[in-house]
């Protein structure tokens, strides 16, 4: 099992059996008394390793409060997330924080990048943060996947929208982290920008054995995952294997009724 | 790592341009202060010790002389002392020490340089602390030399005919020379006329050869010689080494200047401090603009440690950036001052700059680590965000107010009147004062809070712009707080020390005028007030009576003192002059009416009385003095006219006390000075000019600290550019859609005006106020601790001017802030 930031390099095997986390009964209550707020009311659920996984739901159905918590980005009120298996509700503060930076990537909507560093140095910086040297060759694969090749001494602020997702999602991939966590990755860009992230990130899973976990609206975006997850008022109610576009947008309409 | 450091400063430039100003500006005071006053004392230190290099033995009075009210106690050596000392052996050459009172008289008689010292040339070059510049030394009894100072200010050439006014009177003399003193101009503050020795005694004493000290050059070792010399010192005097001398000359010649170093950097340190607080603020705001970015390192994974870390280098390398740049300012600004003073003919002395390492060490040291102690609080509290906040909306900076601080200050706040009212000792009413002073700045959001809603209503007057003007102060009370404690730390000491300063002048020069005095004293330095001279006093419209007397220089029971003696009858009549035990009048040859001391000596007891000559005479204590009268202090000790013709010979009168009529107007005071002007020697006071001069001193102490303080209130002024340009810069789009929805420019600014008004009256209105209060509480602390009944009363126009400088300087700090809100194009403002 990878569970070992120094195993990363080597290629996965692909087992349905390996699971890259899970999170058992997870609940989660916002605030207390009358004002409590049930976002997560025990899920319990698996997220095999190389598989790309996407959740939907209506707005305020959970969705991202469910992986933030499996991201330790937040904890659970009661209930396990295990990252491999690790139960990282057990760990503290800075235990989470290095498991982060060891084991996860993050792909969030508002790309999320330090201004005042180039893309390069952007993409860079969980390496520096580990204090490790980037491997050149792999840098240089990833920029060149991302189709950054030429813009990578460019402030964030001169580059565009979609080029700014391309710097975040080269910043998840660059690690090699076990599993890669994306809320609404493609909800600020345009369609054939999306598509392009999403295709790369397709690509991802299919060549490199990646993990990723994506939170979306969008039926097309869902299309690209091996699995969609339905949440709503706080519970898994529905699973789809090979999704397609109409399948989804069928399941989301009975959301609506 | 240090890459992400070094290009986050790069990228908030703008934002740490104050937090840059306040440091520079306090680190530039206080690095140009230590390297002016370092090359300056450096220079007289070094003057001091270059021109006293040939003394091998000096012959110096035993106690510091010349301190206020020990008038007429000069003590001096007598030519026979001299020969004895000259005669010991080892001792190669001498050299006595004579100064008087010496001026220039015009054609038309008026007095010029009148407050010149003439100083008896020494005609041994290794002795004299004097170095010719031009011409050669002065020999022949009308041959004088001038320093070089003087010669240029009174424009006076070699070769010129002058007439010198001395104790000796007026005599045409010849300038043959121009001297100096090591890099300075002259020995003496106002000027050195050098007097050969042929003229120096009848023209700086009484004509008898004698000196104030003296300095002796030999070939054996120094101890030696001071072991040799101490069996000829007379009373009064002490025998010091070279070596001991030349430290003691070096230390006092840079004494004032080393005084004046500490006092202007503490000032500096105090502005540093206030910057402190534009720092800190900066550095919140900084942070709080950047919650998400901070979010987001911490979500891929930069430890709170590392966050910490980062933050701190950041303020490290602000403030090593804004300290080496104040270093770098203040050299050049002191290189181009320097020069500016010699090419205006001031010389200032020393030179290249005195840029040691501790001073430039010291400020770069002082204000890279105030910057980062005021970033501490910020850096840790950004350390511990939760990585969360980069997935939410927008974070922001909490804009609730605790009601605990208020309560914690309103404590402090009370605990420091009760102090004030019930405190026991200084201390305590001290630690009451800081306490007063700490409780504005913990309740300060509660305070900004308290303020908008005060002036919510009137600043609704103004119209919207008005509203939202107060909305915004509102918006981040703790931020405007820190901004607006800026400014209240500069007003709170500017009105503490003026309303406490100008109370106890008040009162001091209350009491000192309420001891009574003669309303003029006559002096003659070395010379005598002829009856003649006094008659001429008498002749004056407005004087009704004149009383002179006899004073000597002695030591009684080896202190340097003054006797007197006279018609103490008449003394008594026109000055205050009242004894504790015994009277003036009865007393008989032989005894003495003693001003006490502090081993309080009694009636009936005697003391060892010792003339400038030697002679030594035991007096009965038959009187003792109430020292509780200025007059006390010219007169010292009383004694009869045959006593003291016993001890110190024949002579005549040398001070003289006069009384005025009630109605004597100024043209009477014109008449004495002016009479006073034609005998050098003759020095004529106001009898209660003390209080005058104690007035004085009080108003240009509660000046020179205020004059200081604005230097505090300066950095106060960019914190609160530095506010309103920061919330500017965060507001961008939001006042983007107002100028979109038809705000005009000109009312946009006037927005941004009312901001840093409301914030600047916060904080002077905090000052005075506070600072009024711990005023009162200070004196009405020293009426209850002390007997003194100090009367409390606000300089109601000084407050005003406090308070009006406070708005003026909020529509100072808004003008850049403002004409930056409606800079942008108003798309530009709506872009991300
Ligand atoms: N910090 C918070 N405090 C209180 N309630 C919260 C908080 N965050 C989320 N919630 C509530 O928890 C529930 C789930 O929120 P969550 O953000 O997980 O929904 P979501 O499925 O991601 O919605 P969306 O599709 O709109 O992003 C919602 O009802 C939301 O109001
Ligand atoms: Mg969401």
């Amino acid at each position: 099992m990878p569970t070992q930031s120094a195993q990363l390099d080597s290629p996965r095997p692909t087992t349905d059996a390996q699971l890259a986390a899970r999170a058992v009964s997870a609940a989660k209550v916002y605030g207390e008394g009358d004002a409590a707020v049930h976002a997560l009311r025990g899920v319990t659920v698996d997220f095999p390793t190389s598989r790309f996984t996407a959740i939907m739901g209506p707005s305020g159905s959970g969705k991202s409060t469910l992986m933030q918590c499996i991201a330790g980005l937040d904890r659970l009120t009661s209930g396990q997330a295990y990252i491999g298996d690790t139960d990282i509700s057990g760990l503290s503060k800075q235990e989470l924080t290095l498991l982060r930076r060891d084991r996860l990537g993050f792909i969030f909507q508002q790309y999320n990048l330090l201004p005042s560093l180039t893309a390069k140095e952007n993409i860079l910086l969980p390496l520096t943060l580990a204090g490790k040297h980037p491997d050149e060759a792999w840098l240089h694969e990833v920029v060149k996947t991302v189709g950054l090749t030429g813009r990578i001494d460019n402030l964030p602020s001169q580059l565009s929208g979609g080029q700014q997702q391309r710097v975040a999602v080269a910043r998840a991939l660059l690690p090699r982290p076990e599993l890669i966590f994306a809320d609404e990755p493609t909800g600020a860009l345009d369609t054939s920008t999306g598509q392009e992230i999403l295709s790369f990130m397709r690509r991802a899973v299919d060549e490199r054995g990646q993990t990723i976990v994506m939170v979306t609206h969008d039926p097309h975006a869902a299309s690209y995952a091996d699995e969609v997850l339905f949440l709503e008022d706080g519970q898994i109610v529905d699973r789809m294997d090979s999704p397609t576009a109409e399948r989804v947008l069928d399941r989301m309409k009975r959301f609506e009724g | 790592m240090l890459q992400i450091v070094l290009s986050s400063v790069r990228h908030n430039r703008g934002r740490y341009i104050s937090t840059l100003l306040a440091i520079i500006t306090g680190v530039a005071f206080f690095s140009a202060t230590g390297i002016v006053s370092d090359r300056v004392t450096g220079a007289l230190e070094g003057d001091a010790a270059r021109e006293y290099r040939g003394v091998d033995l000096a012959i110096v009075p035993a106690d510091e002389a010349g301190s206020l009210g020990d008038t007429g106690r000069t003590l001096y050596l007598d030519g026979s002392t001299i020969r004895k000392l000259a005669g010991l052996p080892g001792v190669s050459a001498t050299a006595g020490v004579l100064t008087g009172p010496a001026s220039f008289l015009d054609a038309k008689g008026k007095r010029f340089a009148s407050k010149a010292t003439g100083r008896l040339w020494v005609d041994d070059d290794e002795l004299n602390p004097l170095t010719i510049d031009a011409g050669r030394a002065p020999t022949a009894p009308t041959e004088i030399a001038v320093d070089r100072g003087l010669a240029e200010s009174q424009h006076l050439k070699l070769g010129q005919q002058v007439t010198v006014a001395t104790a000796a009177g007026p005599q045409q003399s010849t300038i043959v020379g121009t001297t100096s003193f090591g890099s300075s101009d002259a020995i003496d503050e106002a000027g050195t006329i050098s007097i050969p020795r042929s003229r120096a005694f009848t023209a700086l004493s009484d004509g008898r050869e004698q000196y104030e000290a003296m300095y002796l050059r030999g070939s054996a070792a120094q101890s030696a010689l001071v072991q040799e010399a101490k069996t000829a010192v007379p009373s009064g005097f002490k025998a010091q080494t070279g070596a001991a001398f030349v430290a003691d000359q070096a230390e006092s010649a840079g004494e004032l200047g080393r005084y004046i170093k500490r006092a202007l950097q503490a000032f500096a340190i105090l502005a540093l401090l206030v910057g402190a607080f534009v720092i800190y603020n900066t550095f919140n705001v900084i942070i709080a603009q950047r919650m998400r970015e901070l979010a987001v390192l911490s979500a891929i994974g930069a430890t709170p440690k590392q966050l910490g870390r980062m933050l701190r280098a950041e303020g490290l390398v602000v403030g090593l950036v804004g300290s080496i740049t104040g270093v770098l300012i203040a050299i050049a600004v002191t290189t181009i001052a320097i020069a500016g003073l010699n090419a205006a003919g001031v010389d200032v002395p020393g030179s290249g700059l005195a840029l040691n390492t501790t001073n430039t060490l010291g400020a770069i040291l002082l204000g890279t680590s105030i910057t980062l102690l005021s970033m501490l609080a910020p850096a840790r509290r950004a350390g511990r965000i939760e990585p969360i906040e980069a997935v939410r909306s927008a974070a922001v900076e909490p804009s609730h107010v605790s009601r605990r601080r208020a309560l914690i200050a309103l404590v402090l706040g009370a605990v420091g009147v009760l102090g004030f009212l019930a405190g026991s000792s200084v201390e305590i009413v001290g630690a009451a004062a800081v306490l007063l002073f700490i409780a504005p700045i913990v309740g300060s959001p509660n305070l900004v809070m308290a303020s908008t809603r005060l002036f919510r209503p009137l600043l609704s007057r103004f119209g919207l712009e008005g509203r939202l003007a107060v909305d915004n102060v509102a918006r981040s009370p703790r931020r405007t707080a820190t901004t607006a404690n800026a400014l209240y730390v500069g007003v709170f000491l500017v009105t503490l020390v003026t309303v406490a300063g100008t109370n106890l002048r008040d009162f001091t020069v209350e009491q000192i005028n309420k001891i009574g005095s003669a309303d003029y004293v006559l002096t003659s330095t070395g010379a005598t007030l002829q009856p003649q001279l006094l008659d001429r006093y008498r002749a004056i419209d407005g004087v009704r009576q004149v009383v002179g007397f006899r004073r000597s220089a002695v030591t009684i029971d080896g202190k340097a003192s003054a006797l007197s003696s006279g018609d103490m009858k008449a003394v008594g009549e026109v000055a205050n002059l009242k004894t504790r035990a015994g009277s003036i009048t009865g007393l008989k040859d032989g005894e003495i009416a003693l001003n006490p001391r502090a081993d309080h000596p009694r009636v009936g007891s005697t003391v060892k009385v010792v003339a400038q000559d030697g002679t030594t005479e035991e007096l009965r204590v038959g009187a003792v003095l109430d020292p509780e009268s200025l007059d006390t202090a010219q007169i010292g000790s009383v004694v009869t006219p045959a006593t003291l013709e016993r001890l110190a010979g024949p002579g005549g009168d040398t001070v003289a006390f006069l009384a005025l009529d009630d109605g004597a107007g100024t043209a009477t005071n014109t008449k004495i000075d002016d009479l006073a002007a034609d005998r050098p020697d003759v020095v004529a006071t106001e009898g209660n000019s003390l209080g005058r001069l104690i007035g004085d001193i009080f108003d240009f102490m509660i000046k020179a600290v205020n004059g200081l303080l604005m230097m505090s209130v300066v950095v106060a002024l960019i914190g609160i550019i530095n506010t309103l340009s920061l919330s500017i810069l965060e507001r961008r789009r939001e006042l983007g859609l107002l100028r979109i929805v038809g705000m005009v420019d000109p009312l946009v600014q006037r927005m941004i005006r009312l901001e840093a008004v409301l914030i600047a009256f916060i904080g002077t209105l905090t000052g005075v106020g506070v600072g009024l209060l711990t005023g009162w509480g200070a004196i009405f602390a020293i009426t209850r601790l002390t007997d003194a009944n100090v009367a409390f009363s606000i300089p109601i126009g000084l407050v005003g001017v406090v308070v009006v400088t406070g708005a003026v300087l909020g529509v100072l700090a808004s003008i850049l802030p403002a004409r930056r809100s409606t800079k942008a194009s108003v798309l530009d403002a709506l872009a991300s």
